[in-house]
């Protein structure tokens, strides 16, 4: 009987395994290493404001900042087309965190992970305005670095 | 008779276990291979390639080296097939890759280590917006001394080598102009050392076929 039991008992941790069974799924790699969060802005007719625009690094990467410490680096830069009814000025930019590569951690780098908010002053006409531009960066991880790309960036400001 | 019917209810259980974790194997299977499918239709990276597609995939090994022609820090060309017999690493780097100025001390060391034995290698500058004074700065001072090839903008040479979305990249072509290896990221010396040694050793002296 006990013979029957253990038997019993292989048999069932042996389904119970092929139940949970892994089929690993290969991890994406991402076709934009920073994705951006388009929140619709809602601004005062005439006045300066300040729009925020919310960046994500992918898990995993980092991006130089916008004022990376070797001039060799390629900087984190929001590049913006006009718009008609919108004027724009320059960007903020936030600090970058100190990073070094496990390979080599006497090299300070500076840089974004995960969320980073690049201010935006604005000052918009009445109406609905849309504002196109791109985010230029150049990210690594933590044994590779990946060739410098270009993230479209759509802001939807309402002025009323 | 107690005994056979508790016996025989066990039985059944436990190949209604079994069926149950067969079945369901299968269904979570199927169904992966159709998100699969499905991610290939619906997310297209590129031609010919997929998102989500292992970029680090060594996609080039085993085919005949592409043979490029490109200009030096000196202002003059070089070629692959100017190799034609030897054993050569042909490295893709950058100024802005970190990593792949690790390796680039390793790759001097190693140059002249394996010389004896023909082995040579190329440091192909994947740095279209870099001038060539920050390309030539960075190798003087990774202490490189074999050739440092300038890159067309076009990109073409990294495209017959399979498009490069990631740095460095290397490529280690034997004495027939094959490619034997071909890795991505930064990897241990030893772990070059023991491509380079694999490389010396594939194909013959006498290049057949040539680049």
């Amino acid at each position: 009987m006990r013979q029957i039991l253990a038997a019993a008992v292989l048999l069932l941790s042996g389904v119970l395994y092929a139940q949970q069974g892994s089929l690993p799924m290969p991890a994406p790699r991402p076709k934009q290493y920073v994705t951006f969060q388009a929140d619709p802005q809602e601004l005062k007719t005439g006045k300066r404001e300040v729009v925020e625009l919310r960046f994500r690094v992918a898990d995993g990467y980092h991006v130089n900042s916008h004022t990376p410490k070797s001039e060799l680096l390629i900087p984190t830069a929001l590049k913006l087309e006009d718009a008609a009814g919108v004027k724009v000025s320059s960007a903020e930019y936030p600090a970058g965190k100190l990073y070094s590569f496990s390979f080599n951690p006497s090299e300070k780098l500076d840089v974004y992970t995960s969320d980073f908010i690049v201010k935006l002053p604005v000052v918009a006409q009445a109406g609905a305005h849309m504002v196109t531009g791109t985010l230029h960066y150049q990210a690594c991880d933590n044994a590779a670095c990946y060739p410098p790309r270009n993230l479209p960036v759509r802001i939807a400001v309402t002025a009323k | 008779m107690r005994r056979a019917l508790i016996l025989g209810v066990m039985v059944v259980g436990i190949a209604l276990l079994l069926w149950a974790g067969w079945h369901n194997l299968r269904e979570r299977k199927l169904a992966m291979q159709k998100a699969r499918e499905n991610q290939v239709v619906l997310i297209p990276d590129k031609a010919g390639a997929a998102e989500g597609e292992d970029d680090l995939a060594p996609k080039m090994r085993g085919k005949k080296a592409p043979n490029f022609t490109l200009t030096n820090l000196d202002g003059k060309k070089v070629s692959l097939a100017d190799y034609k017999g030897r054993p050569v690493l042909i490295n893709f780097w950058a100024t802005w890759c970190g990593p792949c100025k690790v390796e680039m001390p390793w790759f001097e060391q190693l140059r002249n280590q394996y010389a004896s034995q023909g082995f040579e290698i190329l440091g192909l500058a994947d740095d279209a917006d870099a001038g060539k004074d920050a390309i030539s700065k960075v190798a003087q001072k990774s202490g490189v001394t074999y050739p440092i090839l300038l890159t067309d903008a076009d990109g073409k040479v990294q495209q017959s080598y399979g498009g490069l979305d990631v740095l460095p990249m290397s490529f280690y072509v034997d004495r027939n102009g094959v490619i034997v290896e071909q890795t991505a990221g930064l990897g241990s010396k030893d772990m070059i050392e023991a491509n380079i040694k694999k490389t010396i050793a594939s194909g013959t002296e006498t290049g057949v076929g040539g680049l």
